[in-house]
């Protein structure tokens, strides 16, 4: 049901904007009309970008371990002859297939639903499939972050949570090099659409100091912190003593 | 795996390779989505080259009408506009307030020269526009069975005294301008040229700029407005020659585009089309910068602050956009900062 929703709500989203124009015509914002694409590239930064991938993440990437343990069935997992961070590694790359056949072909649906809205599907093909790598990239690093969450620590979905939600959130707004230590500062540069913004001063200051990663650099970063996420979260599965309660 | 599973593994597998195949066909094959929907181009746009560096429409008699123009007339000393509107009549023939619908007009930097059209629908009197077009030295000819009323010069001495224009010097090189009649209620007016090859495409078809496939798809999606003006970036600033530090100095755009909307204020959303992704990143960090700017400079300006908060950059890929509303207040403040013009008589 919570899939459903997640996965569901952007498609339902697309389909009333796409019904809404067939009778009143493009939507209009700030007196400009608001073509196809541009509201694709909305709608991937703000609902899939900040929210879906990072909920999925937190979600099902603490779970791969902390299920395991709060359904005490971990006991079955790790008397199996397979080491232990095999198991871990595993239901990671599960979870990579199931998020990643999830998310894609609702990301492909809202495509072809709203880009036709005064665009063309064509020419907008390109940043589709940037928006699936970089939607995949996503989904790959968080999960793996939370992996490593779900397997170090007792409670993990809310330090996730206040993770997702609170640090990703509040360091992207800090100038400094704090943003480094989060995985959207790295996500955020391979977004193919400029992102919304809003007219308060704050924002304004913001673009002026705004500093993005250049796409290499933003995908070794990833590629380092998906790895390196799951390594530790193999050797947190390899050393840690999980107690079962009674 | 479970037999829901199953259905689920195969939906999604479907669902991505039937849609990453389609928009793969259409990528390489050009098939445009709006094919499903026909939203109408100007149909003007068939007697334009397929050439055509940049096309617009203006639909002169919705601006003309609109309260935008109005106030605008009034903030600019409306006399002077209505003296200089009454030379172009006396001149032409024509009234554009009342006579013009439509306009669609092209630059074909192709060849050597700007060869300009200019294809406008609306009610002509097309004995006294001839008539008025032979006294100032234009001759008729016939062209595949139209007549072609071709003006050697036609303009320099002529149009430079519009209004409050007091140059001594002619507005635009000496060019052969001529003017036919297409079908009534349809003027071609523009470089000889391009006139005569709008009559060619009139009688016999051929490649237009109704044809050009990419030029099309650029005026598509701008439709919404009552003004708009695609064109080919790269082609217009080879064509201007500017000097190297200034050429370097601009971004590598390839298609750009203005769509704008007059009514109470201005509605607009002008469009870039970069060379490749990263040209398009950097357009819309100076963009951003400058918009951010704006943002900082109006804060004590508040005639200004819708404007500037109508600011929205936007684009995918290779797209970068600007969408702005220009309410009424802002012409306002513009025309009261104006001198005004002082008025002329009509025997002037």
């Amino acid at each position: 049901m919570f899939l459903a929703l997640l996965v569901g709500a952007p498609m339902a989203i697309a389909l009333a904007v796409r019904i809404v124009t067939i009778t009143t015509g493009l939507p209009v914002v700030n007196g400009a009309g608001l073509s196809g694409p541009t509201l694709f590239g909305i709608l991937i930064w703000l609902l899939f970008v900040r929210f879906i991938v990072p909920v999925l993440g937190v979600f099902y990437g603490t779970a791969l371990i902390a299920d395991e343990v709060d359904d005490k069935t971990i006991t079955y997992l790790f008397t199996r002859p397979v080491p232990r961070a095999a198991v871990l590694v595993g239901k990671y790359f599960s979870y990579l297939a199931c998020v990643g056949l999830l998310v894609l072909p609702s990301v492909i649906v809202v495509y072809f639903l709203v880009v036709p809205i005064g665009g063309q599907i064509g020419q907008a093909f390109p940043s589709l499939v940037a928006d699936l790598g970089m939607l995949a990239v996503g989904l790959a690093a968080y999960g793996a972050v939370f992996a490593l969450v779900g397997a170090q620590l007792k409670r993990p979905l809310i330090i996730g949570l206040v993770f997702a939600f609170g640090w990703e959130s509040t360091v992207l707004l800090i100038p400094g090099y704090l943003k480094r230590l989060s995985v959207a500062y790295y996500l955020q540069a391979l977004v193919p659409h400029a992102m919304p913004q809003d007219s308060s001063a704050i924002s304004a200051l913001l673009q002026v100091f705004q500093e993005l990663p250049s796409v290499p650099t933003s995908l070794i970063c990833l590629t380092a912190i998906t790895i390196g996420a799951l390594w530790l979260a193999g050797r947190a599965v390899e050393t840690r003593e999980y107690v079962l309660e009674q | 795996m479970t037999a829901k599973t199953r259905y689920f593994v195969i939906a999604s597998l479907l669902v991505m390779f039937v849609g990453l195949g389609t928009g793969l066909v259409a990528f390489y094959v050009g098939f445009p989505a709006t094919a499903f929907f026909n939203r109408d181009t100007p149909n003007e746009l068939k007697y334009l080259p397929s050439t055509a560096s940049l096309v617009g429409a203006v639909d002169v008699r919705e601006i003309m009408t609109s309260d935008l123009r109005q106030r605008l007339r009034q903030a600019m000393g409306g006399e002077a506009q209505d003296n200089g509107r009454r030379q172009f009549q006396e001149l032409t023939g024509i009234n554009f307030e009342t006579d013009i619908e439509r306009i669609v007009a092209c630059l074909d930097a192709a060849g050597a020269g700007n060869n300009g059209l200019v294809i406008a629908r609306g009610t002509f009197d097309d004995v006294k526009i001839e008539a008025l077009m032979r006294e100032h030295g234009a001759q008729v000819q016939d062209y595949k069975g139209k007549r072609l009323i071709v003006a050697p010069r036609f303009g320099e001495n002529d149009f430079g005294k519009f209004g409050n224009d007091n140059r001594s010097t002619p507005l635009t090189p000496p060019t052969i301008l001529a003017l036919t009649f297409m079908e009534p209620g349809l003027v071609a007016f523009g470089s000889s040229p391009l006139v005569q090859h709008a009559i060619d495409l009139h009688t016999a078809g051929g490649d237009s700029a109704a044809t050009n496939e990419e030029l099309v798809g650029h005026v598509r999606e701008l439709e919404g407005g009552n003004a708009w003006v695609v064109g080919r970036f790269d082609v217009l600033r080879a064509k201007a020659k500017l000097p190297d530090i200034v050429a370097n100095q601009l971004p590598p755009i390839t298609w750009f585009g203005f769509r704008g909307h007059v009514d109470g204020g201005l509605q607009a959303r002008i469009t870039a089309e970069a060379r490749d992704d990263e040209s398009a990143n950097m357009l819309r960090d100076v963009v951003r910068g400058f918009l951010a700017l704006a943002k900082l400079q109006t804060t004590s300006k508040p005639e200004f602050q819708h404007f500037v908060q109508s600011l929205q950059l936007g684009g995918t890929g290779k797209t970068v956009s600007l969408s702005l509303d220009v309410p009424a207040q802002v012409f306002d403040a513009l025309g009261a900062a104006l001198p005004k013009p002082p008025a002329q008589s009509p025997q002037q």
